[in-house]
């Protein structure tokens, strides 16, 4: 059964077409990396599934959630407030900027969204917080604040903070574009060790060799 | 001397109550005008903007006169004189705040905003405590130097009848034919600024913890 | 705190009392020299006070007050500047030397006399209540409990302070920063009676059309003089030569009956 359902997707800034009638479906425990030059539409197309961006017209269905459907006479029906929420919870995305919460300590950055969404406790919200960061191989930063971080460690983090809601699709975007060259390879090194555990993933990328590549490989 | 002193710590005390229940209530006053000024229903944002327009575009002297005067001419009825200087005071002074917010809040990057929708994270938890957070640190210098004004600017309360510290100054310099009041009043205005700069270095040095 | 507070109190009285001490450092009386040699003769006064010296309808300072200091000056040979001055600072103005003369409906008072030189009374004045018609004032006791609004530094407020009796019947005196804003307030009930000069009060209800009315009782006869520094005694003795000598040839008159369709001055009489 396919998790992610696009059908004619289509996306206009302005007068610039981005997204010109955009179909797929991604089953579960499939890779999908979309490669192309930067301008290509690619983030706007995950900036769409993320329910970041409104969809000009098409469907997309989540989970078998129905987010937004587009009618015969071409009207855009987004799902209400609960199944959008709903939805949200199935996908994570990580940034291509990290966007990591400043103010917050590299802990407080994972365990905000458990703790409000799942109403968990402090101590299970830090137990889960733990065992990410250590799987990111940073046990030792909890109490570091984002600024104290280099960008690799910094993108860990925010992998972590996603994996933290237990999503169904994690979603990247371009995750390496902002690393220094040889920071790209801890991240990749990541991604493909949740490739090897089965994870539902979407990657999109500039960058036509390495990523895409050694994920095959 | 002594009761010359004893004078102006109440007249002190009338500004201090004007300056306390001046930040009181128009630092959320003002955040709810900024959220106003930011809003996407043009209907609101333009009546808000020129109220700032109006607020930041007249003298303040001139809105106290206004606020305890008009409302008799216009409804035959008027307030108290304090209550009238408190209500210009945050009419006034939200304004400016307002102001402050607003490019605080738009110097916050909207991935922050993006990273907290995605995470599911309701919008007026975001705004509490992803947004605000950033903001006080951002706005912290420019709110310093409105609140620094501000302390001043109570001098300005005895133009509708309120005896605060410089009034008491002045009569006392008329009575006694000497400068030295105002002086003395001059030094106690400096000491209470001295230490709301002070209170702000603190604000700042406990929100040094990141960057 | 409080040891540092007495310290910097300390150090502020010193600087005034030298500042006020250099001052007195003066070599014999030359100040009428100085204002003969300058060829100018600087009177001081607060511009919104009329009928004395106020701003007419092209900005110009006039008024009763003016036109005495204009024949004066004429006289002495010398020109007059008109230089509008915050009331409540008008005894730095003066000993700093920015002004000559005090001279705007300046009432003599027995403290004021400790520290200035005042001319002879050239008009009696008395400070009077002002309420609104409507209401049922006759005497100043009627007033008692209730709040009374004044200019502040204004010699109202003395006459309020030196009357005790009244003073401490009234439940509060409120000192805003003029008459007119003080009269707005009477209006609008904020204070029950305004306490002003009797001659700003008739000038202010015929011209406003207020439904105001003075209190028959007075507060305080007072004198109106035109004040100088204490050691310049050579400056009065001349001003008050030439208001002798108008007086008795009738200038006096004239001008009071252009203000105030009487001869009010005293001089000489």
């Amino acid at each position: 059964m396919s998790i992610i359902e696009v059908i004619n997707l289509k996306k206009t800034f302005t007068s610039l077409e981005v997204l010109k009638g955009i179909s797929f479906s991604l089953n579960e425990g499939e890779v999908l990396s979309i490669i192309g030059p930067s301008g290509s539409g690619k983030s706007t197309l995950l900036r769409c599934i993320t329910n970041l961006e409104r969809v000009e017209s098409g469907t997309i269905i989540i989970g078998g959630d129905t987010l937004v459907e587009t009618s015969r006479e071409g009207k855009v029906l987004y799902a209400d407030k609960e199944t959008t929420s709903r939805i949200g919870q199935r996908l994570g995305l990580v940034f291509q900027n990290f966007n990591l919460f400043p103010h917050f300590s590299v802990l407080r950055n994972i365990t905000e969204a458990p703790r409000h969404l799942f109403k968990y406790s402090k101590e299970e919200a830090t137990e889960l917080a733990l065992s990410l960061l250590e799987k990111m191989g940073l046990a030792d930063k909890a109490g570091a604040y984002p600024y104290q971080l280099s960008g690799g460690q910094q993108q860990r983090v925010s992998i972590a903070r996603a994996l933290a809601l237990h999503p169904q699709v994690l979603c990247f975007d371009e995750p390496t574009s902002a690393l220094d060259p040889e920071l790209t390879g801890e991240i990749l090194a990541v991604i493909k060790e949740l490739a090897n555990e089965q994870m539902t993933m979407v990657v999109v990328t500039t960058r036509w060799l390495s990523p895409a590549t050694s994920l095959i490989g | 001397m002594g009761k010359l002193l004893l004078l102006m710590l109440e007249g002190t005390f009338t500004s201090l109550k004007i300056f306390f229940l001046t930040l009181l209530f128009s630092l959320p006053l003002g955040l709810i005008v900024a959220k106003g000024r930011m809003s996407k229903f043009r209907v609101v944002s333009s009546i808000v903007n020129g109220y700032i327009m109006i607020m930041r575009g007249t003298p303040l002297i001139l809105q106290l006169i206004f606020v305890y005067f008009a409302p008799y001419y216009i409804f035959g009825a008027s307030t108290d004189r304090f209550t009238a200087v408190i209500i210009a005071f945050v009419i006034n002074y939200a304004a400016y705040f307002a102001e402050i917010y607003r490019g605080g809040i738009q110097s916050i990057p909207q991935g922050q905003i993006e990273a907290s929708k995605v995470l599911g994270l309701s919008k007026f938890h975001t705004f509490t405590h992803i947004v605000m957070p950033q903001v006080v640190k951002t706005i912290l210098p420019s709110m310093g130097n409105e609140v620094i004004t501000l302390v001043k600017d109570t001098a300005l309360a005895q133009t509708i009848g309120v005896a605060e510290l410089f009034r008491v100054a002045q009569n006392a310099a008329a009575r006694q034919f000497s400068t030295t009041p105002i002086f003395i009043a001059g030094l106690f205005y400096f000491i209470m600024n001295g230490v709301v700069s002070k209170s702000f270095d603190l604000i700042e040095k406990r929100l040094d913890y990141y960057k | 705190m409080k040891k540092l507070l007495t310290v910097a109190i300390l150090a502020f009285l010193t600087v005034t009392l030298l500042v006020a001490g250099g001052t007195k450092e003066s070599k014999g009386d030359q100040s009428l020299e100085k204002v003969v040699s300058k060829g100018v003769f600087v009177m001081g006064l607060d511009d919104s006070f009329p009928p004395m010296g106020y701003r007419d309808e092209n900005n110009e300072i006039v008024g009763f007050d003016i036109d005495l200091a204009k024949e004066v000056t004429r006289r002495m040979g010398v020109t007059l500047k008109v230089q509008p001055i915050d009331w409540n600072a008008k005894e730095q103005e003066l000993n700093t030397g920015n002004i000559d003369c005090i001279w705007n409906g300046f009432t003599i008072t027995a403290e004021r006399r400790k520290v200035i030189n005042f001319s002879d009374p050239y008009v009696d004045n008395a400070q009077v209540a002002v309420v609104r018609n409507k209401t049922s004032y006759k005497t100043l006791a009627d007033l008692a409990g209730k709040s009374i609004g004044l200019q502040a530094g204004s010699s109202a407020a003395d006459a309020v302070a030196n009357n005790t009796a009244f003073a401490s019947s009234v439940k509060e005196v409120i000192e805003v920063k003029d008459n007119l804003t003080a009269l707005m307030d009477l209006e609008i009930g904020g204070v029950e009676a305004v306490v002003l000069d009797l001659f700003v009060a008739i000038d202010n209800i015929t011209r406003s059309g207020k439904d105001f009315r003075i209190l028959d009782e007075h507060l305080a006869p007072e004198e109106y003089g035109v004040g100088f520094r204490k050691g310049d005694q050579a400056l009065r003795d001349e001003v008050q030569k030439q208001l002798n000598a108008m007086a008795q040839d009738g200038t006096l008159a004239k001008i009071s009956t252009i203000w105030f369709g009487e001869d009010i001055t005293v001089v000489g009489k």
